[in-house]
């Protein structure tokens, strides 16, 4: 959801914020049926605050309550017993319809309605609200635009002319109309395939990074709840909030065994999710350009622990690893020495993925290069096993809003 | 066989039989479209009463229609009236079944995500779930007035018009062109009106015919 655009058109100015609001549950119980607390979907005694402007992922099993939970906020499931408070007031105590248009809510299958153009979508909410037609069409065009859809191509076609991915955003767009301070969202992208969730999820972190809204986001996947929570609640079937803390939290010291199986065998593999290449010092290998001197290279090299040459262009983007043994006595450096195994990192990319690119490559470092593709230095495979021994390590700044759109 | 000479001289007249069979069956849709759309709200609203409610028209819909005007002209008399009660009845099993479709195949998930943006339940029937069932509905009303034009032609019998006047007249007086007259007439009106309904349907459904990508 890209704020940036054509230079001779400046971005528009962070969105009129409706500010956050804190959404807290006290003792919220929903029993179905004959009071058997382990119906599916049953919430049993849930207590939980979110504080405004953090994303609160609601995961679990399926049956577990989460969905439940999520639509108790905006009452389309009132609760048995127990209250929602948003920013201090009871939700049952408001105007169920007032209440509804406040909270954005995007779910799965967008719930888009099929008849009406993209631009009436948008529009729902602030055509409920008795704006001016002027003011719909100027919020519905900053909206379009902010989550990456060009209002000119996509305001008037309708929801079944888009993608999977395009109709998600639009869904985005729509729950935010409005401008309310409290998003429900219940996988909002589960329905779309893996390579354009990670594009949205990136895209909606950066989005969020600006918005700074009340989230509560269901999902069952663990993985997507750590890399989008600031604030992660595992649920487990009966309704019972098994833990609530931070991602690094749960990883670190999971409070149960069901948590500990929920988020895998592998949760020192995940914790690396939580930290990014960006968050590491790269190392300085040292570079050439094809022609210089191979005998002041051999020098250079000489003392350096990487032992590896890295070939780069003139514009120090990276060619390929040159293996000193390889370097002929004198003369002019060869491009054709230059291996390009190692794969591009960037900033932004998980440690995570970088282990699982570094191995999927068999190299031992990746190359890390900024947005013009220059060379930043190199990563190598110990120095994020490291950070999978440092214990107690302060959660790296997860997503950088200022930062380069990785997904165009 | 058809004498030209015959109907070039009675044009007036078969424009009025045309016109009253046009004003028999508007009103007759007209009518039963409004039954139903309230019988179908319900219907769909309130599951139990569906039931009820379909056995009843299906019965209305299997009394032959001859045997119905009988039945009806001892009360009403030989009246537009008495043509328009056997005509509306026969719209309600057609019309209200569409309309009840309609709303039900308003997705699931479009329902909900009206709820959760704070449309009231009139705003959500207006706004969204009668657009949505408006082909389905337009289906209904389209098949209810081409059986209705059909029908119209047997009310000539009790005097109420219609192109089936012509063909009845043709009958008694051995007259094959009044009867060729009331037959090709009521089938291309019939034809007409259908094109002509799912013209106005596609002009009020433009999402249904947007295209993929």
């Amino acid at each position: 959801m890209s704020v940036t655009s054509d230079p001779a058109d400046p971005p528009a100015p962070p969105t009129s914020s409706g500010g956050a609001a804190t959404v807290a549950f006290e003792h919220v119980t929903k029993v179905y049926g004959r009071a058997r607390k382990d119906t599916p979907g049953a919430v049993d005694d849930l207590s939980l605050s979110v504080p405004a402007g953090k994303i609160c992922i609601l995961v679990g099993p399926s049956g577990c309550g989460k969905t439940t939970s999520l639509k108790m906020v905006n009452r389309l499931i009132e609760p048995t017993s127990g209250r929602i408070l948003i920013d201090g007031v009871d939700a049952a105590t408001r105007d169920v319809t007032e209440l509804r248009r406040g909270i954005g809510y995007v779910i799965q299958s967008t719930g888009l309605f099929p008849h009406q153009t993209i631009g009436q979508n948008v529009a729902v909410v602030p055509r409920l609200l008795g704006w001016s037609a002027a003011r719909q069409t100027e919020r519905t065009e900053e909206l379009l635009g902010l989550v990456g859809l060009d209002p000119a191509r996509y305001r008037d076609r309708y929801p079944s002319q888009l993608s999977g991915g395009e109709r998600q955003r639009v869904g985005v767009a729509r729950a935010l109309a409005a401008d309310p301070p409290v998003m429900l969202m219940d996988e909002p992208f589960g329905a779309v395939d893996p390579i354009v969730r990670d594009r949205l999820q990136n895209e909606f972190l950066r989005l969020q990074a600006e918005l700074a809204k009340t989230i509560l986001f269901v999902t069952h996947d663990i993985d997507e709840a750590i890399k989008m929570g600031d604030l992660v609640a595992v649920m487990q079937v009966g309704g019972k909030l098994a833990q609530f803390g931070t991602p690094a939290e749960i990883l670190a010291a999971p409070a149960s065994n069901f948590v500990a199986r929920f988020v895998g065998a592998d949760r020192g593999l995940k914790r690396l999710s939580l930290f990014r290449v960006g968050d590491l010092t790269p190392a300085r290998p040292v570079m050439a350009r094809p022609g210089d001197d191979v005998e002041e290279i051999r020098r250079n090299l000489a003392d350096d622990p990487i032992g590896y040459l890295l070939v780069v262009d003139e514009e120090r983007r990276p060619i390929g690893w040159v293996d000193p043994i390889d370097l002929p006595a004198t003369g002019p450096l060869a491009r054709e020495l230059a291996t390009p195994m190692s794969p591009f990192l960037e900033p932004q990319t998980t440690l995570k993925d970088a282990l699982s690119m570094l191995l999927g490559a068999d190299v031992q470092a990746g190359i890390v290069i900024d947005p013009d593709q220059r060379v930043l230095g190199s990563v190598t495979v110990d120095a994020i096993t490291e950070v999978m021994r440092t214990k107690g390590q302060r959660r790296g700044p997860r997503h950088d809003p200022a930062g380069p759109d990785e997904s165009r | 066989m058809i004498d030209l000479r015959w109907i070039g001289g009675h044009l007036g007249a078969i424009g009025d039989s045309l016109l009253q069979h046009v004003l028999l069956t508007v009103t007759a849709v007209g009518i039963g479209f409004a039954i139903s759309l309230v019988l179908g709200l319900i219907a769909q609203r309130v599951r139990w009463t569906y039931g009820p409610i379909a056995a009843t028209t299906g019965l209305l819909y299997t009394i032959p229609s001859l045997a119905l005007f009988a039945f009806l002209v001892p009360f009403t008399g030989l009246s537009f009236l008495t043509a328009e009660i056997g005509l509306v009845s026969y719209t309600l099993l057609i019309l209200i079944r569409n309309v009840v479709a309609g709303l039900d195949g308003v997705p699931p998930d479009v329902s909900e995500a009206a709820v959760a943006m704070g449309l009231t339940s009139r705003q959500r029937l207006v706004r969204v779930e009668l657009p949505l069932a408006t082909p389905v509905i337009v289906a209904g009303i389209r098949i209810a007035t081409v059986t209705t034009i059909g029908l119209v032609t047997v009310t000539g019998i009790i005097g109420q018009g219609g192109l089936g006047q012509q063909i009845f007249l043709g009958l008694q007086l051995a007259f094959p062109t009044r009867i060729y007259v009331g037959v090709v007439g009521s089938i291309l009106l019939a034809f007409l009106a259908d094109v002509g309904l799912l013209a106005i349907q596609r002009r009020l459904t433009p999402w249904t015919q947007a295209g993929g990508r």
